[in-house]
């Protein structure tokens, strides 16, 4: 039956979901703030309704979402990545609303948006995690417990504030002294910054590799892997580039991190789109991170290995169908590559390109070549939302050919008006432990000279602006 | 006999010249594109030369030096370094010869030993003769470059610069020639450097017979121009008497004062019995049927004014001034002074100023007194810098005679032999650290530059940098041909540029319309490629402004300067503002130093008072009509 969708999201992945809702016969609407009026989704969709000025504070507000569902008569709302696609709250506003959420329940999102009671969950269920503590006691005894326990495992450690997340509230400790002065002083900025002062301790994994396992799962609790992907290349915890399959030369090893996965999915009562985050150290020691309960930025390069539909899968989920495929019907086929065209320069640290105007937009394409992207040119980059243009995925039957392929894209791929990542992902591309597929979390700082590149326009952008020069002036006035 | 290749030894060549039977051929592209085409022949032109030109058989192409690697990058776009490197792909076989100032090396002045010997260094690797003068004849002026030309393995043509009057006499020649050998040696060429085709075939064929019983062992080049229209005739003089190449050029660009036809030369000679050794003439005739289209796209850069000059006798201006001397007189409005100038003035400086060489940076200093004299109310009135710097002797001593006391006096007033003894004679130019120096261009670039863009950086600092900085923004434009890099009035909508990029790959832009938007902005529509591309420009306040500027004629700017609104009188360079906001000023007070066509000229104050505004700065690019200042006069 013909449903209609509300796409809670903009961007890339608002087409990305738009498309998919349109592909099984449902109808999608889009919602829009007033900075992105020009923006492609709008369009693209059957409907869209302006929910506000923004920016950002209406594609959060719940309320809002959920009136324009009901209001263009949504049967259902993705929520896509970022914004209230983790947010507990909302998931449980659309089961109020009897308006079926595309993702799994607030119970599980809140669950697992918890990180001491999701390390409860995968504890219990015997996942291997970084060693680490409960909450520490407060005082004295929290000291003791700490010291003990760098007494067992060694420096360096984490030191976490509970409450925390996105890289706030975490230090770095590498000594009994630092440990004893540190935890007092992480208290009272916890208190301050969270309004919780519980703190907790982490083993430090050094260089790990970040691989991460997509999960489907359906209602009947049949619970299956679509395989691992790599997304170690990462800058301040921002992933860059992303591969699938991992990389690493031990198939037991990511067969047995697959399982593990669809275990932690289990115990958690999982159903939907979902991925299980690990870290790899050097010794092939892995430990579960988090599990994230939406669709995933990069879940394209795993589409392209499988062939399987991600979004489309999570919507026939959510509206309660079982999974039509077993395990054994996930073949994994050749290696994909996602770049992520952000509008930055990665020379000014990534310093985003927000307010400027996309003079040349010029794609690439061919066998093996997936573009998710939203702008256009003329398009003038809003300052106020994040910079990614556009994610260039390639696939290939070999690495070799697929990293070829990555390096054709991104050289036939123009973006004139914002700097880009393009010239600094060709760098990666080309690079020797990137092409060896050997990198782990620290290639970015370990690999400065990628950031060496000076041709940032095509020769025949730069030469064609000569001649709209001559053409303009009515003569080369750098030649007379 | 047989042509000689790239990369024989010097003394191999001379030894072959030595025993030639017959005669050989530079083709002198370099001065061709300087004395008839303002210098702007592209690279892309020569390119197309290329294979004929190596399969022609010349001794040498003279390719690069003089004013090139200056107008290679400030009105080409082009590396003087890629341009060799490029042809070098396409012409294994010939030696490419450069034209070098001495210590004065590829610039205007005296440059410090050790950039000289940079220089030298960095191009001798693609350079095989290096035809090296001086103008004022001072052979220690040459000395460095000699010395680095011979370390690096290529052939010193060292030159004497000819000119005719009472002192240019054989003797004086010959006893220079001899100078020269001394610190060269004697595996070289020997140039008369005729720089503005003076003297009869006569008059030539003594001088060259005068050496040639003098230094037998001396291969003689003689160079000269074509400007009287008889240069034919004194390279046939010349070849009788034993000189051993001569120069010429495609006749498909040959014009009035640069070289002539060297087919024709070929022709007359062959009749007399000489032949032109290792010249393919089908080669030679091709290479002009294949460039031959291009020249009408190079028309703007042609003298305005036709024919040939006999009276280059009298004027004596090289013929690469011709065409710049032309165009500033037409631009500056005084064409109709040039006989005055041409004909009366400028051989009246020559002689008052020690009859020396007219020829760079020489010429420019007797063109612009005698420009100034015309055009200014009193004769040496408006002194150059550089008209100092001769007088002052930093040159080089004059060759046959100082000039008048009354000239230093006109100069430097009346303290002038206080001057003259505290400033007087040649400086030591000290060495520059190029360490630091190649830090200060690092730091414009934002790169470590190459030791060639250093070398670059070194000559003409400036422009070397906006030439990077023009590369960087609009790419490796010599590939344009010249019906695009020149095009004037705009293109047609529709219309097809096809051209391949420095990498050799094929491009295509296809213009599209060029609306003008509410705000005044023009969008120029193209297909790059068969992508569609905008580029925006907003309305140029420039344009606005030298629009208004045309409006005023030269006797208005001249009414607003006695009125103490400064403007300027010329399309020139300020060098310097020499005066703050708030200063009193008298009349005469030098305001600020322009630069034009080479020469610095201060601009002096024709109102006393108080300066108020000041315009312009260092660096802008004045047109005339342009304002400089303002100076109110009721303030006392």
């Amino acid at each position: 039956m013909k449903k209609k969708i509300l796409v809670a999201n903009r961007g890339e992945i608002a087409i990305r979901l738009i498309r998919a809702i349109q592909e099984l016969g449902h109808e999608a609407v889009a919602v829009y703030e007033k900075p992105d009026e020009m923006s492609r989704h709008i369009r693209i969709a059957n409907e869209a309704i302006l929910i506000g000025n923004g920016p950002r504070c209406d594609y959060l507000n719940i309320e809002k979402i959920i009136r324009a569902a009901k209001v263009s008569g949504a049967h259902a709302i993705h929520p896509g990545y970022g914004f209230l696609a983790e947010n507990p709250f909302f998931a449980k506003a659309c089961e109020k609303e009897g308006i079926v959420f595309v993702g799994p329940s607030s119970q599980t999102i809140a669950d697992l948006g918890n990180k001491v009671i999701a390390r409860k969950i995968m504890a219990e269920a015997g996942i291997p995690m970084v060693p680490g503590t409960p909450n520490l006691s407060p005082g004295k005894d929290g000291i003791a417990e700490a010291l003990a326990f760098a007494g067992e495992y060694g420096y360096p450690i984490m030191l976490k504030a509970t409450s925390g997340g996105g890289g706030r509230g975490i230090r770095l400790i590498e000594s009994d002294q630092q440990m004893k002065e540190q935890i007092p002083v992480a208290r009272s900025e916890a208190l301050a910054a969270f309004n919780d002062d519980s703190v907790y301790l982490e083993k430090v994994v050094l260089k790990p590799k970040h691989v991460e396992v997509q999960i489907l799962a359906d209602k009947a609790g049949k619970t299956l892997h679509l395989g691992t992907r790599d997304c170690s290349i990462q800058r301040r915890n921002q992933k860059l580039v992303e591969i699938a399959p991992s990389m690493i030369k031990n198939q037991p090893l990511l067969d047995e991190i697959c399982a593990t996965a669809v275990k932690a999915a289990k115990a958690a009562n999982y159903f939907n789109a979902g991925t299980v985050e690990f870290l790899i150290d050097s010794d092939f020691n892995y430990y579960f991170m988090e599990i994230n309960t939406r669709v995933q930025v990069e879940h394209t390069v795993t589409e392209m290995i499988t062939g399987i539909d991600i979004v489309r899968n999570q919507i026939n989920l959510a509206f309660g169908q079982d999974l039509s495929f077993d395990q054994s019907d996930v073949q994994l086929r050749g290696h994909a590559i996602e770049v992520r065209i952000n509008a930055e320069d990665p020379k000014n640290d990534f310093m985003p390109e927000g307010g400027k105007k996309v003079e040349v937009y010029r794609s690439t394409g061919g066998f093996g070549v997936r573009l998710d992207g939203f702008v256009y040119q003329g398009y003038v980059i809003p300052e106020v939302y994040d910079s990614l243009l556009v994610k260039l995925t390639v696939h290939g039957f070999t690495w070799d050919e697929t990293v070829g392929r990555l390096i054709r894209c991104l050289q036939n791929f123009h973006i004139r008006g914002p700097k880009t990542t393009i010239p600094f992902y060709l760098n990666i591309a080309k690079e020797k432990d990137f092409v060896s597929g050997d990198f782990d979390t620290s290639y970015i700082e370990t690999h400065p000279h990628i950031f060496a590149y000076d041709c940032e326009d095509s020769e025949v952008g730069k030469l064609a602006k000569l001649i709209a020069e001559i053409h303009y002036r009515k003569e080369n006035t750098f030649a007379v | 006999m047989s042509r000689i290749l790239q990369n024989t030894p010097a003394s191999e060549i001379a030894a072959t010249l030595r025993e030639a039977k017959g005669y050989y051929i530079t083709n002198t592209a370099r001065d061709l594109s300087q004395s008839d085409f303002k210098n702007r022949i592209l690279l892309h032109t020569d390119m197309m030369a290329a294979a004929s030109r190596d399969r022609a058989g010349y001794f040498s192409l003279e390719i690069t030096g003089g004013a090139s690697i200056h107008v290679d990058m400030m009105r080409k776009q082009v590396d003087p370094f890629t341009k060799l490197k490029l042809l070098r792909k396409q012409m294994p076989n010939t030696m490419f010869q450069t034209l070098c100032r001495g210590v004065n090396l590829f610039g205007y002045r005296p440059y410090p030993q050790n950039v000289i010997r940079f220089t030298v260094q960095q191009f001798a690797r693609y350079v095989d003769v290096w035809r090296t003068f001086d103008f004022l004849n001072h052979v220690p002026n040459m000395i460095a470059v000699f010395e680095e030309v011979a370390t690096a393995g290529k052939l010193n043509e060292p030159c004497i610069c000819f000119s005719t009057g009472d002192e240019h006499t054989n003797e004086f020649y010959v006893r220079k020639a001899k100078e020269i050998i001394d610190v060269t040696g004697r595996d070289i060429t020997l140039c008369i450097k005729n720089h503005g085709g003076l003297g009869t075939p006569t008059r030539v064929g003594h001088l060259v017979d005068s050496l040639k019983q003098a230094l037998p062992d001396i291969p003689v080049h003689y160079h000269g121009h074509n400007t009287d229209g008889n240069d034919v005739g004194r390279i046939v003089e010349a070849v009788k008497n034993g000189a051993t190449i001569v120069d010429g050029g495609d006749s498909a660009f040959t014009g009035f004062y640069g070289p002539p036809p060297l087919l024709s030369v070929i022709q007359t000679l062959k009749e007399l019995g000489y032949e032109a050794i290792g010249i393919d003439e089908e080669a030679v005739i091709e290479t002009s049927d294949v460039i031959r289209d291009e020249r009408k796209y190079y028309q703007q850069f042609e003298s305005q004014i036709k024919g040939f000059q006999p009276t280059v006798q009298i004027h004596k201006l090289p013929g690469g001034a011709m065409g710049s001397s032309l165009e500033q007189a037409s631009k500056g409005g005084f064409l109709d002074k040039m006989p005055d100038i041409l004909h009366k003035e400028l051989p009246r400086v020559q002689k008052e100023l020690g009859n020396f060489w007219s020829v760079t940076p020489g010429s420019q200093i007797l063109w612009t007194t005698a420009v100034s004299n015309v055009l200014g109310e009193e004769r040496y009135g408006n002194p150059s810098g550089d008209l100092k710097n001769l007088l002052l002797g930093k040159y080089g001593p004059f060759p046959f005679y100082r000039p008048d006391n009354w000239i230093y006096e006109k100069v430097f007033g009346s303290d002038w032999q206080q001057i003259v003894e505290d400033e007087g004679g040649a400086d030591h130019v000290a060495d520059m650290d190029l360490g630091q120096e190649r830090y200060a261009l690092a730091e414009q670039l934002h790169v470590e530059p190459t030791d060639e863009q250093l070398v670059l950086y070194l000559q003409h600092p400036k422009d070397a940098v906006d030439f990077f900085k023009f590369e960087e923004e609009f790419g490796k434009t010599h590939v344009l041909p010249p019906s695009i890099f020149f095009k004037q009035g705009g293109f047609d909508i529709g219309e097809k540029i096809i051209f391949q990029d420095f990498e050799g790959k094929e491009h295509l832009i296809e213009m599209g319309p060029s609306p003008v938007t509410d705000t005044g902005e023009t969008l120029v529509y193209m297909n790059v490629d068969h992508h569609p591309t905008v580029f925006n420009f907003a309305p140029d306040k420039e344009v606005l402004q030298s629009s208004q500027g045309k409006e005023l004629t030269k006797e208005q700017i001249l009414d607003l300067n006695r009125a103490g609104d400064v403007h300027s009188l010329l399309s020139a360079t300020v060098v310097e503002i020499s005066v703050e906001e708030g200063q009193e000023i008298m009349v005469g007070d030098r305001i600020a130093i322009m630069e034009a066509m080479k020469m610095q000229t201060p601009i002096v104050a024709e109102a006393e008072g108080i300066v108020t505004n000041i315009y312009a700065k260092a660096g802008d690019v004045l047109k005339p009509g342009d304002r400089i200042l303002t100076i109110d006069r009721d303030s006392e």
